[in-house]
């Protein structure tokens, strides 16, 4: 009778037979066998998409949304929704002590990245908030039209009353060079989706910004609101998501810097 | 196999990131971004979130060491299972309030969704079970085998 039968039996003997060593080096090539699977699947996941982009965004002059120094080291780039809860909270709560400090003193450039969520409840005025923001930054005013969105989330993603806020967040000549822009921007606008984007059938000026943004995102990939990708000296580290806390997200700063 | 789970995942939380040498600056680099990961799940206060998330990956990783020495199997067996019983409920948790987060199961960059829910909770956790229970019946096996082998026979006198 071999080691197996005589344990299947019920004998005394199933703990003899191979000696530990034996036991112990197939144990190990087991566990090696599934580090180097789990390793490769991890490879695997790694890889990005590429989407192809229009013709629109091929040619774009820069559009500045973005807070801070682009000499920074550390790069710090935002995919939100202007409807998505979280990513009001990470705006309040984590951006703008980060802003205050990190982007002020250098350590840090932010950079916003629109990802309009397509079909999701409550997110209906998004794209339209994406338009008006990036109009905002056409005449220099993105910061104070990003923190009014935020500020006032609750309201118009009930009823849709971007306009109202973002006319109350600057000089009203800026707020009519704005108007200006945005006019004829009929909804829907752009929005993003894991293996694509929406683009409307009317695209106005502003569009192709948001288009720039949301492939951006899917190549990240962007899953959710928010996403975001820090960048250190050039190198790109793994994407994050979800909300961080500041003194969590400053220890992390802090640990970069220091290498 | 159980023990290779625990110290590949401690080891994907601690390796250092893209293009960053192996250094202990580095490390921490890389638990403070678990850290970020474990705060997304917006379980605990960002107080308790940093020193749970920079002994955790340690503690997994002698956990898998203490597995797969098989000293104390009952003992390491019952707290692998009580672990992954932990992270698979947590990651439930963060699924049901609809958060579009990092596992961080094996390192940054894996979405918790049905893949990960249905890997962990058919694969791992039973495989942590069968290990835990088949080491309550060796033991008790060798406690019968113990029990029921014959007394040695005296030698006999020169």
């Amino acid at each position: 009778m071999n080691k197996y039968s005589q344990w299947a039996a019920g004998g005394c003997n199933r703990l003899e037979g191979k000696p530990y060593a034996l036991r112990a080096a197939q144990s190990m090539a087991s566990a090696a066998l599934l580090i180097f699977s789990l390793g490769i699947g991890g490879v695997a996941r790694g890889q990005q998409k590429q989407v192809k982009a229009t013709k629109a965004t091929e040619t774009l002059p820069p559009l500045e949304k973005a807070y801070g120094s682009k000499g920074a080291p550390i790069t710090f780039e935002v995919f939100s929704d202007y409807s998505c809860p979280m990513c009001r909270n990470l705006f309040q709560q984590t951006l703008r002590p980060m802003i205050s400090d990190y982007v002020a003193s250098g350590k840090v450039y932010l950079v916003h990245r629109d990802y309009p969520l397509y079909g999701i409840p409550g997110h209906q005025y998004s794209p339209q908030a994406a338009r008006w923001a990036n109009a905002a930054a056409r005449v220099g005013q993105f910061p104070a039209v990003e923190a009014a969105l935020y500020d006032n989330q609750t309201s118009w993603t009930q009823d849709g009353s971007v306009e109202k806020y973002i006319s109350a967040a600057m000089p009203s000549a800026d707020f009519k060079r704005v108007q200006r822009i945005v006019e004829g921007c009929e909804p829907p606008g752009p929005t993003g989706k894991p293996d694509g984007i929406n683009m409307p059938p009317h695209p106005c000026s502003v569009d192709p910004y948001i288009e720039q943004d949301i492939l951006l995102g899917n190549q990240v990939p962007v899953k959710g609101t928010p996403t975001y990708v820090i960048t250190y000296k050039g190198q790109r580290l793994p994407p994050g998501s979800g909300f961080v806390s500041w003194p969590l997200l400053k220890q992390f700063l802090d640990s970069l810097l220091a290498q | 196999m159980l023990a290779a789970i625990f110290i590949f995942a401690a080891y994907a939380k601690m390796k250092p990131q893209p293009g960053m040498p192996w250094t202990m600056a580095s490390v921490r680099t890389s638990l403070a971004m678990f850290a970020m990961g474990v705060d997304s799940y917006q379980m605990l206060p960002p107080s308790v979130v940093a020193p749970f998330a920079h002994w955790l990956p340690p503690l997994e990783l002698i956990l898998g060491l203490w597995l797969l020495s098989g000293i104390g199997l009952r003992l390491s067996s019952i707290f692998s299972t009580l672990a992954i019983m932990a992270f698979i409920a947590a990651m439930f948790s963060a699924y049901r309030r609809g958060l579009t987060i990092s596992c961080g199961c094996f390192g940054p960059g894996e979405q918790i969704g049905p893949k990960t829910l249905i890997r962990d909770t058919l694969l791992f956790l039973p495989l942590s079970l069968a290990v835990t229970i088949g080491s309550f019946r060796m033991r008790r096996d060798q406690t019968e085998c113990a029990q029921s082998e014959p007394a040695a026979e005296p030698q006999p006198a020169k």
